[in-house]
């Protein structure tokens, strides 16, 4: 990083600025021993890591001493104490990354960058790559960041191109558009969250702009909340001044110019005229503009989404595709806070509880707790001090409904947050945000500025008498900081170890003081509740499960994206209808909810209906609500690896069952999944699984097993085969080789696109592919036109 | 209050936590993470039982006694849950509580004793200039000697079972052993029993060993480097092994092999003087975080998960207090002789 000590030549001096500008983060966040978090963020902000020198002055300076700092920034996965180079390249290894590839895209970078083995940076310093939980993009997968860029459906043959296009990128950056001033002719509406803006949004919004400006025309460009879409973006809506509303889909840059002219008359006639001619040299002239946008019929146009949209219900996600997210004028227009008037103006705490309980609304942070058993729980305690938190810690590879509902819809789970406040008589409140979510905090953080301004927030909430005020506090990147004695503890400025309970944080949480955590899931169910009432609410959903549920639709599905359905929706309907089925017409094979907690469900069971209950019934949970749909060409021995080797690495630590159990049955997995293992493997990991299962101490480590004893139960037959030594899919690298079958032609695009050289340029002669070399990347499968590489075992 | 143990009423007072009021009524219950009037969190798992309302294996070190509560201490599930976490914790502790040469001996002599004495008297290498052999006492005369002690006329399975031989060579374990008879009688005298040779307690049946398992390379070339006492002696036994609850417990649910292989990011045999006499081995600790809340600003967790570790910053040593070393339920806090 080119920051001002290079400027600076002796170490004195380098020692004074750190020690100044370290000085300056102390005095505005200050130095108590829960300060600890934010301090090491901010310092790792400033300086890119976290240097010793200027922790060694914290220790002088605060409460804070070096046993807390090793304990804290050694546990989250944020703090680094090495410098990084300048730019940073996040893999994505989220579940829905993982079954397109992550692994193998992330090696691919380590090659093209020239990254050594044992170094996650670049020689010269330009590049660090690291490997991240999730991003929350699954419906792109596999993503991968670069700085704040994000970067959809990144195979392993497009790492060069994205590298290109991210430099081009850094060159352009400070060019800005002239601003408009005339009066708008109509509205272009283009969600602008992360995961649209991974997928060519931003260039889209970019050509809209540039457009308007060629062509003299006006229209106000509205960022809008999350379609859920993800499959079918870029996404523009047309929205006319006659209220008039035309979608387009997938629509590409350079379309945009020729849907503004169909939609907006330019300034002048001349400028229309020239526009109009050039645009057709352009269109009849480019090859990319053949399957014009604006050739195909609506119906053709739009009849993904449709069918996509089509089954949905929507609460949390109301005003879906329309509304602004960080407009509070319109969200107040459209009913925004009505229920929280409702409730301070005309309800008693305990008949919001009331309300709350009537409707059967259960937890949707995964467990499935009543949400208003706890309210009546914390309302029943009494303290001088209560303190209520929104858990947006959604730590599930594979789930990213969270940061959606944040990202799109803050004001409406900000609004749910007062109103818990009020039921349970707190004056505090915290929204707790996982670090990678740095979009969903600066929109909450607007959103709660917003809200004060407009005396929503602060003393005196609408002149009722009701106080209080609402902070940010980010996570600093540990799943297990989910669960709610962890989460607490991170607040407090601890490492985030679970405790036992009792006692419930209702009765002692933050700070030793009764505290709420809800999910934002559940928050943001709250307003309707309360506007529409509980018996409204209550008619959706099934007996045992109220209301609807928001789920991520990733994997191996053809439309992936963020939905929100009744609870008892199958998941066939929500895979085959609602996600247009397996990906490449495969068949179903499972499904995976709840992330590393959850379960993997068998095709032929996929027509129960979906509530908490049955979830459980089937040995997968509800969880945050990530649903992976696996096909035939998924391993489940690779599943069930793949997620018991992401809680080893986010164990926390404490207590011997999840610590070392879960490694121990890792073992198993790692030799099964290299052919090694035998049937006498299988039962110990099944006796392992159930004794994680009962004794481990928190809900991570009881529910850990999970994947392996839903894919034990589901589909022993793949874990005997592994132990013969045959792995179908070819997912399990450690067993299996490519080879080129006869089929082959000797056409040599293999031989050229293979970046560890294991294939001779041998034209016209069938190719041979050199196992001492070969990575098991796969590229050449995918170049091969002939489908003449295949995978094959070791152990035949 | 009245709850339930195994169906039998118990009158308690709820104030303290369940393993107090088990162990006062003789269920003894096993723990190693928990110590009375020390900071404490749940940890180890050995010390759980039932509840039999929700059917939740609870730590009873952490659990307080509610009004009817109903306790399993003693079934079939509830021990062999206990048993698993014994073993869990064994397949990630690197260590040996026995020397194999001292387990091998086939006259029951305690050769690793020996060889701690030795290098205790031969500070340096002895073939390097300056070295300081120890003063003999009166030298053995006994002319029987060559027939009353043993290792004269044995195979020296120690020295095939040797540690030392898997890094590069065997210690000469016998030919010291002769040595020090030879000059150094009174070391085999005055021993418990009665016994004219020093002699390893409680061998038999129900003392538990922990193996360490195999050294890796890197770990073959750190040992050459450190342990280079007079004899190569890697002093394979531990320090600890008399006050280790680990290997108590582990004795009484009668486990004889690991049944998990060991595998284990601790490095093997480091020791570290923190302060006074007080030295840590990481390999045998089972962050149980009892040094860890005990101290301030002292011992504390470094990363998390599998790979967790308790480590001692070099610049918090002195925060430390010797006496911390009893708080440690396994050797890895030990005092030096």
């Amino acid at each position: 990083m080119a920051c001002e000590d290079c400027k600076l030549n002796s170490p004195e001096l380098v020692l004074e600025s750190m020690v100044r500008r370290t000085d300056a983060i102390i005095d505005r966040i200050g130095g108590t021993r829960d300060k600890i978090i934010p301090l090491l963020q901010a310092l790792q902000e400033e300086f890119s890591y976290l240097p010793s020198d200027a922790l060694n002055h914290i220790y002088e300076r605060t409460e804070i001493d070096r046993a807390q700092v090793i304990s804290v920034s050694s546990f989250y996965s944020q703090f680094r104490m090495v410098p990084y180079g300048k730019h940073t390249i996040k893999v994505c290894i989220g579940t829905a990354c993982h079954v397109k590839g992550a692994s193998i895209v992330y090696d691919a970078f380590k090659r093209e960058l020239n990254i050594p083995d044992d170094s996650i940076t670049t020689n010269d310093q330009q590049y660090s790559i690291e490997k991240v939980a999730c991003l929350g993009c699954c419906a792109l997968a596999p993503v991968v960041q670069i700085d704040n860029k994000i970067f959809g459906h990144v195979q392993a043959g497009r790492v060069r191109d994205v590298l290109a296009e991210f430099e081009e990128l850094q060159s352009q950056n400070g060019k800005e558009n002239e601003s408009q001033k005339r009066e708008p002719q109509g509205e272009v509406r283009i969600g602008m969250e992360n995961c649209c803006q991974a997928s060519g949004t931003a260039e889209v919004r970019d050509a809209v702009v540039k457009a308007c400006d060629e062509l003299g025309i006006n229209v106000k460009l509205k960022p809008i909340s999350c379609v859920g879409a993800c499959n079918q973006v870029p996404l523009i809506d047309v929205a006319m001044p006659n209220g008039e509303i035309v979608r387009y889909p997938n629509i590409k840059s350079e379309e945009v110019k020729e849907v503004l002219l169909h939609h907006f008359k330019p300034a002048s006639k001349l400028r229309r005229l020239r526009n109009v001619i050039l645009n057709h040299i352009d269109t009849f002239h480019t090859d990319t503009t053949w399957d014009n946008i604006l050739w195909k019929p609506e119906q053709e146009r739009t009849q993904h989404i449709n069918t996509f949209l089509n089954g949905q219900h929507r609460i949390s996600t109301e005003g879906y595709g329309k509304m602004n997210p960080l407009d509070i004028d319109e969200y107040i227009k459209l009913g925004g806070f009505e229920a929280l008037k409702k409730a301070l103006t005309s309800m008693k705490r305990e008949e919001v509880i009331d309300e709350v309980l009537k409707s059967g609304l259960r937890g949707r942070g995964g467990g499935g707790f009543p949400t208003g058993r706890k309210w009546q729980m914390v309302a029943g305690n009494e303290s001088d001090k209560k303190y209520v938190i929104c858990n947006g810690d959604e730590g599930d590879p594979g789930a990213f409904m969270d940061r959606i509902l944040l990202e799109s819809y803050p004001l409406r789970v900000i609004e749910g947050l007062i109103i818990a406040a009020y039921a349970v008589g707190a004056d505090e409140g915290i929204f707790y945000i996982r670090a990678e979510y740095p979009q969903a905090v600066i929109r909450i953080r607007k959103a709660l500025d917003m809200c004060r301004e407009k005396g929503m927030l602060g003393e005196n909430i609408l002149n009722t008498g009701f106080n209080m005020d609402i902070r940010v506090f980010e996570g600093a990147g540990a799943f297990v900081c989910g669960e709610e004695t962890a989460l607490i503890g991170s607040i407090e400025g601890k490492r985030g170890f679970p405790h036992l309970r009792p006692p419930y944080p209702a009765q002692a949480g933050l700070f030793g003081k009764p505290t709420l955590i809800n999910n934002v899931e559940s928050l943001s169910q709250i307003s309707y509740i309360i506007n529409h009432g509980a018996e409204e609410y209550a008619k959706v959903g099934t007996e045992g499960s109220k209301g609807t549920k928001v789920f991520a639709l990733a994997g191996k599905v053809n439309h992936g994206g963020l939905i929100e359905v009744p609870m008892g929706t199958t998941l066939r309907q929500i895979v085959e209808e609602i996600g247009g089925g397996v990906e490449g017409g495969e068949k179903l094979k499972a499904v995976q909810t709840g992330g590393p907690s959850g379960g993997c469900i068998p095709a032929e069971l996929c027509d129960a209906k979906v509530d908490f209950d049955a979830l459980n019934q089937m040995g997968a949970i509800m969880g945050s609500g990530g649903l992976v749909v696996l096909s035939e060409s998924s391993c489940m021995v690779d599943v069930a690896r793949y997620f018991l080797n992401f809680t080893c690495e986010e164990s926390c630590g404490k207590c011997t069952f999840c610590r070392i159990g879960i490694r121990r049955m890792l073992d198993i997995l790692d030799k099964l999944s290299t052919g090694k293992a035998t049937m006498a493997d299988i039962d110990r990991l099944e006796e392992l699984a159930n004794s994680v299962k009962k004794s481990a101490l928190c809900g991570l480590g009881k529910t850990a097993p999970n994947p392996v004893l839903s894919t034990l139960r589901y589909f022993r037959n793949e874990y005997e085969e592994h132990v013969q030594g045959i792995c179908r899919t070819g997912s399990c690298k450690g067993m299996v080789k490519l080879v080129v079958t006869d089929d082959c032609l000797g056409c040599t695009k293999c031989a050229r696109c293979c970046p560890s050289e294991a294939i001779a340029f041998t034209p016209y002669e069938k190719h041979e592919i050199d196992v001492t070399k070969c990575t098991l990347c796969g590229l050449c499968m995918d170049e091969c036109d002939y489908k003449a590489i295949k995978y094959e075992n070791l152990h035949k | 209050m009245k709850i339930y143990i195994n169906n039998k009423e118990l009158e308690v007072s709820g104030n303290e936590p369940l393993i107090e009021e088990l162990n006062r009524n003789g269920y003894n219950i096993p723990s190693l993470c928990y110590a009375k009037e020390a900071k404490h969190q749940a940890s180890c798992m050995v010390c759980m039982v039932k509840n039999i309302a929700n059917g939740q294996m609870i730590p009873s070190c952490s659990t307080f006694p509610t009004e009817g509560m109903k306790i399993e201490t003693d079934t079939e599930e509830v021990l062999s849950l206990r048993q698993m976490s014994l073993e869990l914790l064994l397949s990630d502790h690197r260590a040996d509580c026995e020397a194999p040469c001292t387990i091998v001996c086939p006259n029951k002599l305690d050769p690793a004793q020996i060889l701690l004495y030795y290098d205790k008297t031969h500070p340096c290498p002895p073939c390097e200039g300056g070295s300081s052999h120890a003063e003999k006492d009166t030298p053995n005369t006994n002319k029987d000697l060559r027939e009353s002690f043993p290792c004269y006329n044995c195979k020296a399975p120690c020295e095939k079972a040797c540690r030392r031989g898997t890094v590069d060579k065997s210690v000469s374990i016998r030919e010291i052993m002769i040595e020090m008879a030879e000059n150094h009688p009174v070391l085999f005298e005055n021993t418990p029993n009665g016994n004219s040779l020093p002699h390893r307690e409680g061998r038999g049946g129900s003392v538990f060993s922990s193996k360490l398992g195999r050294y890796t390379n890197e770990e073959k070339e750190w040992l050459k480097e450190v342990y280079n006492d007079a004899s190569h002696c890697l002093h394979c036994a531990c320090e600890g092994r008399d006050k280790c609850k680990l290997r108590e417990y582990s004795a009484q649910a009668g486990i004889k092999a690991p049944r998990y292989g060991v595998s284990s990011s601790l490095p093997v045999k480091e020791q570290i003087r923190v302060v006074g006499k007080l030295c840590y081995e990481p390999a045998k600790c089972i962050r149980c975080g009892l040094c860890v809340y005990n101290s301030e600003d002292g011992f504390t967790f470094h990363n998390r998960g599998f790979v967790m570790q308790v480590v001692i910053p070099e610049e918090s040593k002195n925060h430390i207090k010797e006496q911390l070393a009893t708080l440690c339920p396994t050797g890895a806090l030990f005092l030096a002789p």
